[in-house]
């Protein structure tokens, strides 16, 4: 494996990582009301624009702008779920045909008014967040990479590995997989389902938009920030199975690094395109995923 | 509706279905449509405005989108997320047949709608088994990488620049009356469907898709036709637009298009006739005027969007419903 390999696999594993932390949150989503949330880019819009402007605008210090872009994609989140979500899992046994076609429209169209709203209220223009270390280029070995990206993918791993641990052993995270695999018998065991899916909007919002403020120095803050990592994550959902988180993170480490070398071996105007003709293919023949299991009712 | 606290209330397929299927209704829908369009056809008696003309025009061209998408959201269930991507297929088509290949525009335009069609019959057949948020998340990876091969394939489209196509007629009263007509007779066309045995099928498809198989629906074949004429009638809109316009650029593509089209169909009424037809000039033109005023105008569209689907379901056509009737009983 030459130096380029080496390079090309790890900024490969770089990017899948911001990639994972997108993409938790609408697998979280889709495994707790089984729809997929349109509107997830705009989370991480949301998130790049409130670090950004907390930290400049108001000169508040980086470590304390990150996490508020955290609280205010949670915000974003929990409002989202309160005022749109409620009719999805209401009555929910009647609902029948309508219902995925009202979760796509009402998440399309509030991922519009979201974009359109800041463009018009904030303006059209990109605004670059400051980066966290002033350290513009590290030569690790092979490997050239910029002080803020190390950084960032740093605590990237330990956000992932937090939300993770939360998900598989807090309290909340036992209810949030039980409603999610059987929201049913989850009420009947006396889990209050609506709460879970407040718990799960807000994580996910939480999380979209921290990973707009921690790329928002590298990737600047415009009102259609989000539809490209936004399409990222539904190809990363759909090839880890759908409401997997342990797949959703596999798959974006793949993901980084088909596309990281794709763009060299293959084609650099085509690297967007190799993971939605993945998203295809899996889709069509193998719709579980790689780590999904194939659907169990009772 | 307040769904959240009554299920018993949460019945919207069965209102909707029982509503759109009967045909009774569906004729008033149809006289309604023809009205609204004999308006609109008369209006150049008045407005002699070149730019207002060019709005109505694109006005049209969208609710040909609009209605084609209706037909297979609206009316068979299957939530595709590419109409503009058609529209954009329909318009390279007829754009690139003319350019490169001397053909005469009105053959593009026919090669256009075929082309479309058999996309959209292509893939209708590898979605026929998708439904829900698979559906919509195959098709708008189909609208993403079309876009990006159109924009990418410089060579031939010239990329985002955009391809200079030939201009039909230079009258534009004459694209006028070009679009009506097309929109009346893929209007009645539309009619024609719901009312034969074909409509009944597509929305018993819609409403069960078990239970109409089992009925002897041929549901691959009825499915994978919604497919094929909505992209066919998307194609043959494209391809106008593409005369009308002389440019064709990936931008008819975008997905921001697609959610134009599915604003329209929402505010109008999923699975009405008259509804969504009204309602893409409503939405076009008011977002011209919009555009003058300070260009809140997709701000308040995609608020409307979230708004009619959550409280009003059957949008403007079925307010207006529900306000005859109470109007009537008193």
């Amino acid at each position: 494996m030459g130096a380029i390999s080496v390079d090309l696999a790890v900024n490969g594993l770089i990017t899948g990582l911001f990639y994972a932390l997108m993409a938790i949150g609408l697998s979280l989503i889709f495994g707790i009301l089984r729809i997929v949330n349109f509107a997830h880019g705009e989370f991480y819009m949301v998130g790049a624009y409130a670090y950004t402007l907390i930290a400049l605008g108001l000169g508040v210090p980086v470590w304390v702008a990150l996490p508020l872009a955290f609280l205010f994609g949670a915000l974003v989140g929990w409002i989202t779920e309160r005022t749109l979500m409620r009719p999805l899992y209401a009555g929910y046994t009647s609902w029948g045909l309508m219902r995925d076609e009202y979760a796509v429209i009402v998440t399309f169209g509030l991922s519009l008014f979201l974009i359109n709203l800041v463009d018009k209220v904030i303006g059209p223009y990109a605004y670059r967040g400051p980066p966290l270390v002033d350290a513009s280029r590290i030569v690790l070995g092979p490997v050239l990479i910029s002080g803020h990206r190390l950084l960032a993918a740093g605590i990237a791993i330990a956000v992932i590995l937090i939300t993770a641990a939360l998900i598989k052993w807090s309290f909340w995270g036992k209810q949030i997989r039980a409603v999610s695999q059987n929201r049913l018998g989850a009420s009947l065991a006396g889990i209050d389902t609506a709460r879970a899916s407040s718990i799960v909007f807000m994580l996910s919002g939480g999380l979209a938009a921290f990973s707009g403020a921690l790329l928002s120095p590298v990737i600047n803050a415009s009102p259609d920030v989000g539809a490209f990592p936004a399409i990222k994550s539904y190809i990363i959902v759909v090839l880890g199975g759908m409401g997997s988180v342990p797949g959703s993170i596999v798959a974006s480490l793949a993901l980084g690094i088909i596309e990281s070398f794709g763009a060299v071996y293959l084609s650099y105007q085509y690297r967007d395109g190799f993971g939605l003709i993945l998203l295809m293919l899996f889709l069509l023949f193998r719709p579980q995923g790689l780590f999904g299991e194939k659907g169990r009712e009772v | 509706m307040s769904a959240s606290e009554t299920p018993l209330h949460s019945g919207g397929a069965d209102k909707r279905s029982v509503a759109s299927t009967s045909t009774g209704k569906s004729a008033v829908e149809f006289r309604a449509a023809i009205a609204f369009l004999i308006v609109i056809a008369l209006i150049p008696a008045v407005v002699r405005n070149d730019y207002w003309l060019g709005v109505l025009i694109v006005s049209m061209y969208f609710a040909i989108l609009t209605g084609a998408w209706n037909l297979l959201a609206g009316y068979t269930g299957q939530f595709s997320l590419a109409p503009a991507t058609f529209a954009m297929i329909g318009a390279y088509a007829t754009g690139l047949l003319c350019t490169a290949f001397g053909v005469p525009p009105l053959l593009g335009i026919v090669a256009a709608i075929l082309i479309a069609g058999l996309t959209g019959l292509i893939l209708g057949r590898i979605v026929l088994r998708l439904t829900g948020p698979y559906l919509a998340l195959t098709t708008l990876s189909f609208a993403e990488i079309m876009r990006l091969v159109a924009s990418n394939s410089i060579d031939i489209t010239r990329g985002d620049l955009g391809l200079a196509v030939p201009g039909l007629l230079s009258s534009r009263i004459g694209w006028y009356y070009i679009f009506v007509g097309v929109l009346a007779f893929l209007l009645v066309a539309l009619y024609a469907l719901l009312r034969s045995k074909a409509g009944l099928f597509l929305q018993a498809i819609r409403d069960d898709e078990v239970a109409a198989a089992r009925s002897g629906v041929d549901v691959v074949f009825w499915k994978t036709a919604a497919f094929a004429l909505s992209a066919a009638a998307s194609g043959f809109a494209g391809a106008l637009y593409a005369h009308f316009a002389e440019l064709v650029t990936p931008e008819l593509g975008l997905i921001g298009q697609t959610g134009l089209i599915v604003s329209m169909a929402v505010i109008g009424g999923m699975g009405t006739l008259a509804g969504p037809l009204i309602a893409a000039f409503l939405v076009y033109v008011l977002s011209e005027w919009l555009r003058d005023v300070g260009g809140y105008q997709l701000v308040v569209f995609s608020a409307l969007v979230v708004i009619f689907a959550r409280f009003f379901r059957e949008g403007l056509w079925g307010l207006a419903r529900g306000a005859m009737q109470r109007w009537r009983r008193s």
